[in-house]
């Protein structure tokens, strides 16, 4: 089918398969290997992007389900300033160790942020539940959420003084 | 604004970090060439059998698909292995587990490859299965391997002293019985790679592998193609922790790209066929026997370890050779007894995972410690205190400690924190239904492959044209940082900020053999080797500089970031300038360093290949503070405290990631991971089925860092990659006894299983 | 390649349906898809998209009681205020839902469809007395779950028929209400066992009334109508509160797998109701 769809701020037209899984079409298709795949059964949150604001599953996401939707990835992350902010909080906290685990993660960290703008620790490792990480015992993750959401309610704060 | 050089001891950003958080980072999976063919293997299904045929014509009619490969097009021997070479690339005669491969097929797509697979007709007579040791090693078991009788692959053991005899003499005596599952890796990054047939015949491949030179000889040997001819790139990997030492896809890989036509070709596991047919953690069972003197000295130990290697050799040797190295604990023994048995089953393969061999005897010895304070009455803190090693000392091993040895430092350290001097006040106030408790573990792992190992590494330096310093990284980063580490070491050395920095990743052809990612080894060795080619580098980059700006004395030129510069004279060069002027072999420094080896091997062991004894262990001391739901049996880790001493820190940032990361697999392994299988077929083949822990399983890890200093490392360091993987299991079974008064030793600690030993003790 | 129809109404739906008899319903697809995994990929049968129908979304007052889409996914119950005011414990267990992207993706007709004995939002619905609107050519009907889910993978929904709505009654008055999830991981996990439970106590500190619903622990939703009806007026004591979760023990009928024993799941099954009568006590 022909597709157009919101990506990462521009309007874009493919054609793919109807059935084609959205984590395909992203990494092969369109060359944005950022998204990564590690389970394809929805289980460990490597894939998730945001759809229409809402984190997503791209593995358990069908191509016919994009036409007019908004998506981001995390290539499209730091177009604005929570996701830079964020994405700077993960490389300065040492959140990233292997960093397979870190697109999805900062993806569902910004679904969180969006939501809830100065969320407890218990809350971001709730907003993370669905993200596997092998390597960090997620404290520098959870370390690296909390700073950019102190360094986006500060700039909010400068913005509107 | 100044820039600041990197400097070792500073938690300096990691190298690698900015280019994974945006995503832009390149994996292996993350590699498409053009043109690019499928390729998958298809896995015989059952446990133990004769091949008779494959059938690939329904396959073959399936649109997209272009060859089915079997044995008959396997050049060469047929064989692949690390120690032993006994793992076919494609089975030709014997099956030995569910997920040997049997034939490979290439595609045009990914979904052509999936329908193709499941076309192939595999036919097996089928040979009755062995699915633990026991069954193995009784009499009349199938035999597995011919060179190996009765399924062992290894016997041995090591005795100091007459344990036998001295556990008589003491005052106190506990036993036990305790046995561990296999585990699996669960690196995010599943296995793959791509590969292509190159003109003169060899083959070049970009691989997730921890081990890019030495895979070179795993698929030369196997496929009949000469070594130097196969040339492998380790970009980052998305996960190793030994799962991806060894050959994985790499001999099908290259069988493919043979067949290929000149296209390049792709392999990716997913996640079904990593859990079915990756390597595994070796299951264990453990009986020991442990006794002290009436003041708590610890004066015998007897055990026994039973490794399950699985269908093929693998490391099983050398797993089983540290676990029985560690098997005593950080403590002084003065007789031990520990026997060994590496087995053959028809389970999936065990081979290398973090805390390799010792993770297994940790959880026995440390439980039997506690087991040992309750009998003697003695605080289990105290009692540990009492007996731990220090410098000079020798292990139970027979190995008289010659290196850093900070045991004592650590399980001080702890005593003095408040999670622990607070536990009683803390066990105190458990909310209704909840039981808490409190439980300690001391740890220890050795770095380096060991004796009868050459352990060297060579590191190459070079400064670019344009001015910037590379790294050629020769021992796979999988996420562990060591890359990060040695932009860190070579910004020190060289006065250089990160953005002088550049890695090049393991390329068989442009760096040069330095073994392989794994047994914490790779910060120490390959930075060893490499702080002697920064500094060569240096003193050329200063004495080019010093000819160049027409110093009389080199004495005051000195490196900082971007230039040369010469204060008394202020006169300075940019880098780039300089790399003008010096010739491309004027720019690369190489230089060596050979791991030291034990120059006392005592005496002790007999039926090791290689291995035995190791010289330098990172040390740890754990503390769980732990809640039991009464009505559940569900175990909550609510505090976690980890003091480790791994020499001196070079970034303190990077040994916390290690020591919380292995702190967060070890309790998975003590809370919930079990690679279940059924007669050689794992059951547990997804996510959802195996688990690991998530954001909310895990509590804020402490990491404290016991400063000391290994004077054989590079800035006194020494490998921490594996040492808090340990802790946990051990840990959280002694803070279950404490909580509830049930012992536990069978591992995972489930709820089931602690509710079951509750009811059993009929507790409250 | 799987065609995927997407209807934007009912009328195209059932048109789509009568020429593709075979057709794969998909709402959120977190179920769906992970079948398609697995199935031998020779099968051609196209999916029906579900989630562009409006009658499928929204939650809405519809009398005294809640009318929510079967296409509303577990994040929108969750953020809904008349969901959360009118079927808290809906929202309870809404919130235990895999995780975060899969709660903004599944929805609460496929977990009723896909009639998992573990699914979570059943047994709330049960205690709910929650019925499902089924649309056909034919016309529409209601049937409450416990008709509607026959056993493990099975709904009386037949040929041509299209789950469109939720329907919970108002709510009893029930101050006390809880849900818990016991799974081998504390998110992201199948439940092993979970509970459902309102209640309301007399001024005596007595329960007035009380309903229990059990997950995980049956070929569906387990419900103990003897004991709740004898533990009226019933005292909250310690033999009260033993004695009940006997029977609850005794009249459970689980299964082992992979991820805990029968056994286990009947001795939890009766803790479960043991910790929400304690905590009844206050």
């Amino acid at each position: 089918m022909h597709l157009t769809f919101t990506l990462n701020g521009n309007e874009i037209q493919v054609e793919a398969a109807d059935d084609r899984r959205v984590v395909d079409l992203l990494r092969e298709d369109l060359g944005l290997t950022g998204t990564k795949e590690g389970c394809g059964t929805g289980e460990c949150g490597a894939c998730t992007i945001l759809a229409d604001g809402e984190s997503r599953l791209s593995c358990l996401m069908v191509a016919a389900q994009l036409p007019g939707a908004h998506i981001t990835t995390v290539e499209g992350m730091t177009a604005q300033t929570d996701g830079a902010l964020l994405q700077q909080a993960f490389v300065e906290e040492g959140a990233v160790q292997c960093g397979f685990c870190t697109p999805g993660m900062e993806m569902a960290a910004l679904a969180l942020l969006r939501q809830d703008d100065a969320p407890s620790r218990d809350t971001i490792r709730e907003g993370l539940s669905g993200n596997l990480c092998r390597c960090t015992g997620y404290v520098k993750i959870v370390d690296a959420v909390e700073r950019a959401a102190s360094d986006i309610r500060s700039c909010r704060d400068r913005e509107n003084t | 604004m100044q820039k600041q050089p990197l400097a070792a001891g500073r938690p300096e950003i990691r190298g690698d970090a900015p280019t994974k958080a945006s995503g832009r980072e390149r994996f292996a999976a993350d590699c498409y060439p053009d043109n690019l063919i499928w390729a998958g293997a298809v896995r015989a299904g059952v446990p133990h059998g004769r091949l008779q045929a494959v059938d690939s014509a329904a396959a073959l009619a399936v649109p997209g698909v272009l060859k089915v490969l079997t044995a008959k097009d396997v050049p060469g021997p047929n064989r692949h292995g690390i120690i032993h070479q006994d793992m076919p690339v494609l089975a030709d005669d014997r099956i030995l587990y569910p997920g040997d491969a049997v034939a490979l097929v290439l595609a045009e797509s990914r979904e052509a490859l999936r329908r193709a697979i499941k076309q192939v007709r595999v036919v097996v007579q089928p040979l009755p299965g062995v699915f633990d040791p026991e069954a193995a090693l009784a009499q009349g078991a199938p035999p597995l391997h011919q060179e190996f009788a009765d399924n062992v692959l290894m016997a041995a053991e090591i005795r100091k002293g007459d344990a036998l005899q001295a556990l008589t003499a003491c005052a106190v005596v506990v036993d036990g019985e305790f046995s561990v599952p296999m585990q699996a890796h669960v690196f995010l990054e599943t296995e793959n790679g791509i590969a292509r047939l190159e003109e003169d015949g060899g083959v070049a491949m970009t691989v997730s592998t921890q081990s890019p030179f030495r895979d070179r000889f795993e698929v030369g040997n196997a496929l009949g193609i000469p070594y130097h001819k196969i040339r492998i790139v380790s970009p980052h990997l998305g996960g190793g922790f030994g799962g991806k030492d060894g050959a994985t896809v790499q001999c099908l890989l290259a069988l493919a790209a043979l067949h290929a036509d000149g296209r390049p070709v792709k392999m990716q596991w997913n996640r079904e066929e990593n859990l079915a047919a990756g390597y595994k953690r070796h299951a264990c069972q453990l009986s020991y026997q442990l006794g002290a003197k009436k003041d708590g000295t610890l004066h015998a130990l007897h055990c026994q370890l039973v490794y399950d290697t699985g269908a093929y050799a693998h490391l099983g040797g050398e797993v089983m050779e540290l676990g029985m190295e560690h098997a005593g604990g950080p403590y002084r023994i003065a007789h031990t007894l520990i026997e060994g048995k590496c087995v053959f089953t028809n389970n999936p393969v065990a081979g290398a995972m973090r805390a390799f061999g010792v993770c297994q005897p940790t959880f026995a010895f440390e439980s039997m410690m506690d087991l040992l304070a309750a009998k003697l009455g003695m605080d289990p803190l105290q009692l540990r205190l009492r007996n731990a090693l220090v410098k000079g000392d020798v292990n139970c091993a027979g190995v008289r400690l010659t290196t850093s040895t900070d045991i004592v430092g650590c399980l001080e350290m702890l005593q003095s924190h408040p999670l622990w001097r607070q536990r009683e006040a803390w066990k105190r106030q458990a909310p209704a239904n909840t039981r808490r408790g409190v439980g300690l573990a001391a740890v220890f792992n050795a770095a380096g492959y060991g004796g009868k190992v050459r352990d060297a590494a060579i590191a190459k330096v070079e400064l670019s044209p344009k001015g910037a310093i590379v790294v050629h990284n020769a021992v796979a980063d999988m996420g562990q940082g060591n890359a990060s580490a040695f932009l860190q070491i070579a910004g020190h050395i060289l006065g250089q900020d990160a953005s002088r920095l550049r890695l090049r990743h393991p390329d068989t052809t442009t760096a040069y053999p330095s073994g392989s990612s794994s047994a914490g080894r790779t910060t120490y060795t390959f930075g060893n080797a490499l702080i002697r080619a920064c500094e060569e580098l240096r003193a050329r980059l200063i004495n080019r500089a010093g000819l160049l700006l027409a110093v009389d004395s080199d004495r005051d030129v000195r490196l900082v970031p971007g230039k040369v510069i010469h204060p008394p004279s202020e006169r300075e060069m940019p880098l780039e300038q300089l790399a003008a002027f010096m010739p491309q072999e004027d720019r690369v420094c190489i230089s060596q360093f050979v791991a030291p080896i034990c120059e006392q091997v005592p005496d002790t062991s007999k039926g090791f290949l290689i291995g035995f004894p190791h010289v330098i262990f990172a040390y740890g001391a754990h503390l769980a503070r732990i809640e039991v739901d009464a009505l559940t049996g569900a175990i909550r880790v609510c505090d976690y405290l980890a003091v480790t001493d791994g020499g001196a820190v070079v970034n303190p940032c990077m040994f916390d990631q290690q020591v919380q990361g292995g702190v967060a697999q070890g309790i998975g392994y003590a809370l919930m991971e079990e690679v279940a299988t059924h007669e050689g077929a794992v059951r547990s083949g997804d996510l959802a089925t195996y688990l690991i822990p998530g954001a909310l399983d895990l509590p804020d890890v402490i990491s404290c860092a016991f400063q000391g200093r290994e004077e054989s490392g590079p800035f006194g360091l020494k490998g921490v990659g594996e040492v808090a993987l340990n802790g946990p299991l051990p840990a959280l079974a002694n803070g279950v006894a404490d909580a509830c008064g049930v012992r536990l030793r069978q591992a995972p600690l489930t709820p089931e299983r602690v509710l079951a030993a509750r009811e059993a003790q009929q507790c409250i | 390649m799987r065609t995927v129809l997407t209807p934007s109404c009912l009328e195209e739906f059932f048109s789509l349906l009568d020429a593709h008899p075979d057709a794969l319903p998909m709402a959120g697809g977190t179920d769906l898809l992970l079948k398609l995994r697995n199935t031998a990929a020779a099968d051609a049968r196209p999916v029906l998209a579900l989630g562009r129908m409006a009658e499928m979304h929204g939650i809405r007052a519809e009398g005294e009681g809640l009318s929510i889409g079967a296409a509303e996914t577990f994040s929108g119950i969750i953020a809904d205020p008349l969901a959360r005011q009118q079927a808290p414990l809906l929202s309870l267990a809404a919130r235990q839902v895999g995780g975060p992207a899969i709660r903004n993706m599944a929805t609460i007709g496929g977990n009723i469809c896909t009639a998992s004995p573990a699914g979570d939002s059943l047994p709330p619905l049960y205690l709910l007395d929650a019925a499902v609107e089924i649309v056909s050519r034919r016309g529409r009907r209601r049937l409450p779950i416990s008709q509607f889910i026959l056993g493990p993978g099975r709904t009386s929904l037949g040929e041509g028929e299209l789950v469109t709505r939720v329907l919970l009654p108002r709510d009893g008055c029930f101050p006390c209400q809880s849900f818990e999830k016991v799974g081998r991981r504390r998110s992201m996990a199948i439940s092993v066992t979970s509970f459902a439970g309102q209640a309301r106590l007399d001024d005596h500190g007595s329960i007035a009334a009380a309903r229990f619903a059990w997950g995980s622990v049956a070929p569906t939703v387990a419900r103990f109508p003897a004991l709740e009806h004898a533990l009226v007026g019933a005292r909250l004591d310690d033999e009260t509160i033993r004695h009940a979760a006997e029977i609850v023990r005794s009249g459970v009928s689980p299964i082992d797998d992979i991820r805990a024993g029968a056994q286990y799941r009947r001795i939890v099954a009766g803790n479960l109701l043991v910790r929400f009568l304690e905590g009844l006590r206050g």
